[in-house]
């Protein structure tokens, strides 16, 4: 779990959502620093958790960051959670729900309680036909592996409470606080959600001033992430020697959709962009490498000395598979 | 190049198609003599033998020709074989057109020899990247008939798509476009087919669609091409791909149940029953001419009007022009329509175009600008678990892939999508990307104790598609129309499973492996999809039916499946049969006849109880 709780000085309740199921209402309680500054979501609940026509009542405290995603959850040891014939959780399953509960994709997603039934195959709609191109009979396998083996009722019903309702509300809240600091608060943070939502926010003007937090988060966040950045950054950010110098040098650590988008956007970028990537041509794809080329048929005044070496250094590669396809080029350009 | 905006053929792809393949005579050769020296081409497909050898048409339109492959899961294949008459004896030079598909710091995986009379040439082929002309020596023919074989040596996927036997040293040219001349004029090959063939309606492309369109349009009496490049009907759903039908029947319930599947696992080998109803069923109409193992490979129109498909056996290398008043294309690619020069859109559109945001799923939902990150294909495979211990060969090629990924079975996931590969233009390493996964996860599989006795029993060679081309007509069907259960006056498709759209794994987490995907569920209520998305908005007499459909990218997430787009092609089949009655395009039945139809299409519903 994040560790803002230990910030958090001050806790006030701001909705309240009911179970579509359970017809309880829940409070929702936001947990601030003694400045005022909003860190998390949170929620003391009760639930009664059924199967078969018996029901119990789970106590949990679950926690949520300021973008309504699941980041924990408390139990007092006095009241476990339990599980088939009244176990009790063990460690093992208490971790297992926490992994469950941080997937927010997860195949509990789109299933009605009824539709978990053991044996039944998982029919995922409203009409009679089991298996979709998204579905199959692998999902009941997929079911059983992503719950608390016995526990599949708390499972869902403590997923659903987590990922249901409670989500909407809090991004509906986080938009009637947001302000521009709010906003750096979350673009500078750690956090790769908070980061990609900062970026979000961000309009592209903006993009210059923060330009070395956008670089940091490109060097290290998830290639979605990245990809957004590359398609957001206004081009004449990319004019300055410096900033796609910043950009390029990072080709070859980075994902091979990036570098697909990193060669698309050389040719408008300034100059230095199609001489760091000369270096890397060998790591390029086929179609990478005839995106890049493209740009000299285009514009052959770029192809300068320094470029042209590093393409017949690469041509020269005996490792490089798509070697053949610069020969090709470099001949034709003689 | 760029084409996820709504756009005309262009030039530059024009190439691709225009890219012809000779016409090959009964004999399955063309020899041709020159003032100097006898020369003679021999396309793999036409051997008259294959063998264990598959004959593959996916990737005309780029590499220029159907190929033979050796597609023996690791095991050689038994050769292909073909006779062939000499005019002249003497040393002749051989060639053979093939390519290494994953060149790279390893031995070729698909590499194989010529044999000639009985005799095998030294020199191994497979092993140069990229399609081209491989040396493969000389022979010296002695007789007039020379027997050619093809010898597999891995079993792995090597692949032949003609044989150049020439007494000259001039290497055929490589280029794909000057081969597509050097093709053509040396052997003089017409530019039109000869044959000519006229009906009322011509269908390409044998997918669900594609069956749905040719019973509805028979049943009311149409003389009915269907042109399928496949030995089996079915698409996606035939027994070559195995992916099972999902969806309502809507109002074709009668019809729809001659050719879907029963519900079993994707992949499953019991998809051969519904095979074997789908062909009966099909083949039981008099007035459906089938054309199977046929590929069309040109759409030419006048004034918006196209005038005719041409056609190509896959093997024969035989050419038919069809000619009609209208057609359909449900190739799911939008082949037809793109040769035409109907607009089309290809990749996900930006949120803001038609309004497609969902904001839990943000960009992997719909992007705020639009990019080419489309749902993926994907290759299907099954093993079996025997008495006996069962060895797996070693795959280094198939590394760089697979990673550490262990795998006995596939399923749905996986699925392939890069934002530089074209789901068209790169189909092959797409699917040979797929083979890599597969081999390469089987063979990290088969270090495991518990998997001793398991063999690979079947592998696709054939790449499933979702989501390609889609066509633009009158109306475009987008994920707005299933928020708001749009009624329209035209609704003649409807559906009530949910959408969902899928992203490459890799995204979120780069430590993924690239060929697995995940699936966005959106539940619906019923929607309906109108019949203004299923004819070409600028050609005015050609229908789409199928996941080539008027769609956006999101759109496309939930009617893609399979009874849904046979649904489709029923509702298709059922307007061109007004269209002869009153001698209309098929816009005019919205405009002039709607009732009528909507009618007819009320009638087809089996009655309540
Ligand atoms: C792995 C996978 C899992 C899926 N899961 C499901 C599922 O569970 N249920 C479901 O209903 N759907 C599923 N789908 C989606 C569905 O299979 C596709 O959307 C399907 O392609 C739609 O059918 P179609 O008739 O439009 O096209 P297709 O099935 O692709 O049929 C078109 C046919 O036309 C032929 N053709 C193409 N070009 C030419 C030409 N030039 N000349 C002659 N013939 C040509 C092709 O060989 C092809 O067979 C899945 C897809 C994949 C890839």
């Amino acid at each position: 779990m994040n560790d803002e709780w230990e910030e958090v000085s001050k806790d006030m309740e701001v909705f309240t959502v009911t179970n579509k199921d359970t017809l309880i209402n829940h409070n929702i309680r936001l947990l601030s620093t003694k400045e005022g500054y909003p860190r998390l979501f949170f929620a003391d609940l009760e639930t009664p958790v059924c199967a078969d026509g018996e029901c119990r009542l789970a106590k949990i405290k679950i926690y949520w960051n300021l973008l309504g995603n699941y980041v924990g959850y408390g139990i007092d040891p006095d009241e476990p959670l339990t599980k088939f014939e009244h176990d009790p959780f063990d460690k093992e399953d208490y971790a297992k729900l926490h992994a469950l509960l941080l997937d927010d994709n997860s195949v509990l997603r789109n299933r009605e309680m009824s539709e978990l039934v053991d044996e039944v195959p998982v029919s995922i709609s409203k009409a009679d036909f089991g298996a979709v191109d998204g579905i199959s009979s692998a999902t009941k396998k997929e079911i059983k592996e992503s719950v608390v083996q016995g526990g599949l009722y708390s499972c869902y019903t403590l997923w659903h409470l987590v990922h249901g309702e409670v989500k909407k509300n809090i991004s509906a809240y986080l938009q009637s606080i947001y302000t521009d600091s709010l906003n750096n608060y979350l673009l500078y943070s750690d956090y790769e959600d908070y980061q990609y939502y900062g970026l979000k926010k961000l309009p592209k003007e903006a993009f210059e001033k923060h330009f070395e937090q956008v670089i940091r988060i490109f060097e290290k966040t998830q290639p979605l992430i990245r990809t957004y950045i590359l398609k957001k950054i206004p081009n004449n950010i990319l004019e300055d020697r410096n900033n796609t110098e910043q950009f390029y040098r990072l080709f070859s650590r980075t994902d091979i959709n990036t570098k697909t988008q990193l060669v698309k956007k050389a040719g408008s970028a300034h100059l230095i962009a199609l001489e760091i990537l000369s270096g890397f041509s060998s790591e390029m794809t086929k179609n990478q490498l005839k995106l890049y080329l493209e740009i000299f048929n285009e514009n052959p005044e770029n192809l300068t000395p320094l470029i042209k070496s590093n393409l017949l250094e690469a041509a020269r590669s005996e490792k490089y598979a798509y070697n053949y396809l610069i020969k090709e080029f470099l001949n034709n350009k003689e | 190049m760029k084409e996820h905006y709504i756009m005309n053929r262009t030039n530059n792809s024009m190439a691709f198609y225009k890219a012809k393949k000779v016409m090959l005579l009964a004999m399955s050769l063309i020899i041709f003599s020159q003032a100097r020296a006898q020369q003679v081409l021999i396309e793999a497909e036409s051997f008259i033998d294959k063998g264990g050898w598959v004959v593959d048409p996916q990737f005309v339109e780029q590499m220029g020709s159907p190929y033979l492959m050796a597609h023996g899961l690791g095991v050689p294949v038994k050769n292909a074989s073909t006779e062939i008459q000499f005019k002249k004896k003497g040393t002749y030079h051989v060639w053979v057109r093939t390519k290494n598909w994953v060149p790279g710091d390893w031995e070729a995986p698909g590499r194989f020899r010529v044999m000639i009379n009985g005799k095998e040439l030294k020199t191994t082929l497979g092993t140069m990247p990229g399609w081209s002309w491989e040396y493969a020596g000389t022979t010296a023919v002695k007789s007039k008939k020379v027997e050619i074989e093809l010898v597999d040596l891995t079993g792995f996927n090597g692949r032949c798509d003609a044989i150049y036997l020439s007494q000259s040293e001039e290497q055929p040219p490589n280029d794909i476009k000057e081969l597509a001349v050097w093709r053509q004029t040396k052997l003089g090959e017409t530019t039109a087919p000869e044959k000519e063939e006229t009906y009322d309606l011509v269908i390409t492309g044998g997918g669900l669609a594609g069956c749905a369109a040719a019973i509805a349009a028979a049943e009311q009496g149409l003389k009915v091409a269907l042109i399928h490049d496949r030995p089996l009907l079915g698409g996606n759903a035939s027994s070559e791909i195995r992916v099972h039908t999902l969806g309502i029947y809507g109002k074709f319930e009668r019809i729809l149940k001659m050719i879907d599947t029963e519900h079993y696992p994707n992949g499953s080998s019991e998809a051969k029953i519904d095979q074997e109803k789908r062909d009966r069923n099909v083949k039981s109409f008099k007035n459906i001419s089938l054309f199977l193992n046929w590929r069309a490979y040109d759409a030419v129109a006048k004034d918006n009007l196209i005038q005719y498909v041409d056609a190509r056996h896959t093997a024969t290398g035989e050419r038919i022009r069809f000619k009609a008043p209208r057609f359909v294309d449900s190739t799911g690619d939008g082949w037809i329509g793109f040769w035409a020069g109907a607009e089309f859109s290809y990749g996900r559109e930006s949120v803001d175009t038609y309004g497609e945001a969902w904001d839990v799923w943000g960009e992997l939902w719909s992007p705020e600008e639009a990019d080419d990150f489309v749902m993926g294909s994907s290759v299907l495979w099954q093993t079996e678990v025997l008495k006996q211990p069962q060895i797996f060969p070693e795959v280094p090629w198939a590394r760089e892939v697979a990673g550490d990924h262990s795998a006995i079975a596939g399923e749905w996931y996986w699925e392939f999508s890069r934002n530089d590969l074209h789901q068209i233009h790169d189909a092959e390493e797409i699917r040979d990307h797929m083979l890599r996964a597969i081999f390469g996860s089987f063979a990290n599989a088969k270090k495991l104790e518990e998997n001793k006795n398991h063999k690979l029993q079947w592998v696709s060679y054939l790449v499933g598609k979702r989501e390609s081309r889609r066509l633009v007509g009158d109306h475009i069907f987008t994920f707005k129309d299933v928020q708001e259960y749009t009624k329209f006056p035209d609704s003649v498709v409807m559906e009530i499973r949910e959408i969902d759209v899928h992203f490459q794994r890799n995204l979120r987490d780069a430590s993924q492996p690239d060929f697995l995907s995940k699936a966005i569920f959106y539940k619906t209520d019923k929607y309906y999809i109108p019949y203004r998305s299923l004819y070409s908005k600028n050609i005015n007499n050609l229908f789409m039916a199928g996941r080539n459909f008027s769609c956006s990218h999101i759109g496309l997430g939930g009617p893609r499946v399979m009874r849904t787009t046979g649904q489709m092609g029923a509702a298709v089949g059922f307007a061109a049969v007004l269209c002869k009655k009153y001698n209309v395009n098929p816009r005019e039945i919205y405009t002039n006849h709607l009732k009528e139809y909507m009618e007819l299409i009320e009638s087809q519903q089996w009655p309540e109880n």
